[in-house]
């Protein structure tokens, strides 16, 4: 007797059906699973035989064959232990056939036949949807975040006798559901830490809300000491609210690669993610035999920190390129190409040298001569190309760290700043940040005439500015003009994007 | 005088400086002339060096020397500026790229502008508005094309479109530090000349750039030392220009300032003070000196004059700015990038900003 079921297998973002066959024949009692599975798949014969004994079910004494198909897709991960155990029961006889008829489940069995969380299960959950099943037995610890997703009814299990009192009617099912909006609603009061703790800097106080207002990438150079990382991470405090689509969005990425934090339902706050500067290319863009999401796509949304970027691996910076450039990451494996999306607010900071203090006033730089331009030199090429503002962040002085010094705007207040520059950008019709407009489009938002487009042109000649940097320029200074409130953009706000412009190669080697 | 080129020849052949062999041997026609058997008397019993001399001395002929000139676009001269003469321990012949040098006694100031490899902003800025500002003013600035000030004041002369002289611690095939060698190139394009008393493929060694400096100081009708630490490079070309009884100018620098200590040890020694080009003219009077050079105005009332006065002050971050001018942060980076495009402050790679050509 051959019984069925699906079940959703994961790949990237999305999911596949796989269909889930249990044989009983007579012979040696043996089981066996087929269908490229993997080690862990392999390995849930165990799992499946023990859960079942110990949740009083019997393991029939015949021949059972498994097979996954379609058998061209490797099957990964312990996931198909309850649908292996689901089917194994209707071939047996121990459950009717009909029951597994629309249903789907997915989920990992412990020894004793209880059901452990797994990853992307919101991933699945939208696959199930979209197909059409009417029912997906879930681990009850992952029915919060697939609840998100509607048109398919989430049937939470804690063991196997659990979903089978659930689909014989021995026990009503609690479908799980949650109300996003209220979630999101909470969030938005909250966030991580606050601009208000942050002293002195208002130079990077001021080009940080640039940066929240146009989606604008960021390097800090500066000293040990100076509060690049503080900064940096109080960011996503001034970036606008997330909007339901959005945060449905970070809770697929999120899930998938099993970062969801714990008892979370949703991701309702932008990430912040700060890899430590040994990640590999790999790590940093994504990858692995069955794709799965790097950092650059974990930061999707919120904000990308590149602490010490003189010290990651041209090879990973290089690999930046192109999620910087199109927003999304493609990986291409054997059998299938995954598209993770990628539009993180990139934010770099680094040390002025390798021993931190050239420039400082008080502190002598001791490198040797040369050393200090050879290593911000390293930071030219793919990544310095794509940063819209520069600033330098200098050390505290004494009176600041101890608190003489007043500390800066709540967040909130910057924040609705921030919105209100949005909103302007919407108003216009643009439907990204002024950071991310293509160069057309910047211009068409960034119309100079009389004085401003003198100005610009002296610009252009005294700093020999590339066609690059000349759009870089007007995208700042459009934002600073949102930031205002004006619709003209104005001679100050030009001048003041200019000093947000890189160091030329020129300046950078003097 | 083929056997001057000659004598370069073999001092890059044994790798080393042949100033105090020539000094031995009586003269450094006595030096090439020298015959087998006295020769170690005079180099030293070094087997390797005596070795490779004989090699060299045999192999040398005046037409492989034309030809490898001509194939690096080079040229030599033995005809040294009697100002470089004077010195005590002249170089034999000077192999350059660029423009030949101009005669001695035509009148034409030339300049030192000299000082640290490790320079602060301020002395960066400095050096390069007091190159520009004596160029315009009908000087040559010459330097030893080393990071820092040197690779400034070069920087600087081209700026106002003026001719410079690059003094190699290396052969003129071998610049050095390679962050230079476009800088090399522009100097020579301009019309400036590069320089060195090496044959090719002399590497630049530490013992070889105070023998650059006794170059500098000999080409140079006064020398400019703008940044230097208690011990540095830079004063030992002071020294030299004293020797031959050349004005010694130093930059001062804030009380206390490391990269200031030298120019401060110089002044108290009775070196002149130098604050703008000016100070240069004024020493070298009766030289061919252009005249007044103008520079930028300064900014009259608003934000900007605020700003600008406050930078004139002191080279400053803008948040030292926003404490010091009781101005918004937009108000300052806007008045600044009006003050840079009018080339009245410049920034240097960390953002630090100075008055230009004061």
């Amino acid at each position: 007797m051959v019984a069925h079921i699906v079940s959703p297998a994961l790949l990237g973002l999305h999911a596949a059906t796989v269909h889930v066959e249990a044989d009983l024949r007579s012979g040696m009692p043996a089981f066996a699973v087929v269908g490229l599975p993997d080690t862990a798949v392999q390995e849930s014969r165990e799992r499946v035989r023990s859960g079942l004994v110990n949740q009083a079910f019997k393991v029939p004494r015949q021949r059972i064959i498994v097979n996954l198909a379609p058998a061209d897709l490797r099957k990964v991960g312990p996931q198909y232990d309850l649908p292996i155990a689901l089917a194994i029961l209707a071939a047996s006889g121990q459950i009717r056939r009909t029951l597994l008829a629309g249903l789907g489940a997915v989920g990992e069995l412990a020894l004793d036949g209880s059901l452990r969380p797994l990853q992307g299960t919101i991933a699945m959950a939208e696959h199930a949807a979209a197909n059409g099943w009417t029912r997906l037995i879930v681990p009850a610890a992952n029915a919060a975040e697939a609840a998100l997703v509607t048109g398919v009814d989430i049937v939470p299990a804690t063991s196997v006798r659990h979903a089978v009192d659930i689909l014989e009617g021995r026990t009503e099912a609690e479908f799980a559901a949650i109300d996003p909006q209220r979630l999101l609603a909470d969030h938005a009061g909250r966030h991580g830490p606050d601009m208000r703790e942050i002293r002195g800097q208002s130079g990077a106080r001021r080009a940080l809300e640039v940066a929240a207002a146009g989606a604008h990438s960021t390097l800090m150079i500066g000293p040990p000491g100076g509060g690049k990382t503080m900064l940096a991470r109080r960011l996503p405090s001034i970036l606008p609210p997330l909007d339901l689509d959005h945060a449905v969005t970070l809770t697929r990425i999120h899930s998938v690669a099993g970062k969801l934090p714990a008892g979370a339902a949703m991701m309702a706050e932008r990430p912040f993610r700060a890899p430590h500067h040994t990640i590999s290319a790999v790590g940093l863009v994504g990858g692995g035999t069955v794709p799965r999401p790097g950092e650059v796509t974990l930061a999707h949304l919120g904000v990308l920190f590149l602490d010490e970027v003189c010290a990651f691996s041209p090879a990973a910076l290089d690999a930046l390129r192109q999620p910087l450039e199109e927003g999304t990451v493609d990986i291409t494996r054997g059998m299938m190409t995954a598209r993770f999306p990628a539009r993180p607010l990139l934010v770099c900071a680094g040390n002025p040298c390798p021993c931190g203090y050239d420039g400082d006033a008080d502190r002598p730089c001791t490198c040797p001569p040369g050393r200090a331009t050879a290593y911000r030199a390293r930071l030219s090429g793919p990544i310095m190309d794509r940063i819209d503002l520069h600033l330098t962040v200098p050390r505290l002085e004494s009176g600041d760290i101890v608190g003489q010094v007043q500390g800066g705007e709540e967040s909130v207040v910057v924040r609705s700043r921030v919105i209100a520059a949005r909103a302007r950008a919407a108003a216009r019709g643009q439907t990204v940040a002024n950071g991310l407009l293509p160069a057309a489009a910047a211009r068409a938002v960034c119309v100079l005439e009389g004085p401003e487009e003198a100005l610009l042109r002296r610009a252009v000649d005294r700093y020999a500015l590339s066609a690059r940097a000349y759009d870089r320029l007007l995208r700042v200074a459009r934002t600073i003009a949102d930031l205002e409130g004006v619709e003209r953009v104005e001679t100050r706000h030009l001048t003041e994007a200019l000093g947000y412009r890189l160091p030329s190669a020129d300046r950078m080697a003097a | 005088m083929m056997w001057r080129l000659g004598l370069l020849v073999l001092a890059q052949a044994v790798n080393r400086d042949l100033q105090a062999a020539a000094r031995r041997a009586g003269g450094a026609k006595a030096l090439w002339d020298c015959d087998q058997g006295r020769l170690p008397s005079v180099l030293g019993h070094d087997d390797d060096a005596l070795r490779a001399w004989k090699a060299a001395r045999k192999a040398f002929s005046t037409e492989w020397a034309m030809e490898e000139l001509a194939r690096q676009g080079a040229w030599w001269s033995a005809q040294l500026p009697p100002s470089i003469d004077a010195l005590v321990d002249p170089p034999f012949a000077l192999v350059g790229r660029g423009s030949p040098l101009g005669q001695a006694g035509d009148g034409v100031p030339v300049v030192a502008v000299v000082g640290s490899r490790r320079p602060t902003a301020r002395g960066l800025s400095f050096a390069r508005s007091l190159a520009s500002d004596l160029c315009r003013q009908g000087a040559v600035v010459v330097s030893g094309l080393a990071l820092g000030i040197d690779a400034a004041a070069h920087q600087g002369a081209l700026d106002a479109g003026g001719s410079t002289i690059a003094v190699l611690g290396s052969s003129v095939d071998q610049i050095a530090p390679r962050t230079n060698l476009r800088l090399a190139e522009r100097i020579i394009a301009s019309g400036g000349t590069v320089l060195s008393e090496y044959w090719f493929e002399t590497p630049p060694a530490p013992w070889r750039f105070p023998a650059r400096n006794r170059v500098v100081a000999g080409i140079a009708d006064a020398v400019v030392v703008v940044e230097a630490a208690e011990r540095s490079g830079a004063l030992i070309t002071a020294d030299f220009a004293l020797d031959l009884g050349r004005p010694v100018l130093a930059v001062p620098g804030p009380a206390g300032a490391t990269m200031s200590q030298g120019c401060h040890h110089l002044l108290r020694a009775g070196a002149a003070l130098c604050e703008r080009a000016e100070d240069v003219v004024a020493e070298l009077d009766g030289l061919r000196w252009l005249g007044e050079s103008a520079g930028p105005a300064a900014p009259e009332g608003g934000p900007d004059a605020v700003v600008f006065d406050e930078v004139l002050r002191e080279p400053q971050l803008v948040d030292e700015l926003a404490e010091t001018c009781g101005l918004s942060t937009a108000e300052i980076v806007s008045a600044l990038g009006r003050l840079e495009i009018d080339g009245l402050v410049a920034r240097d790679a960390l953002n630090r900003y100075s008055a230009r050509g004061r």
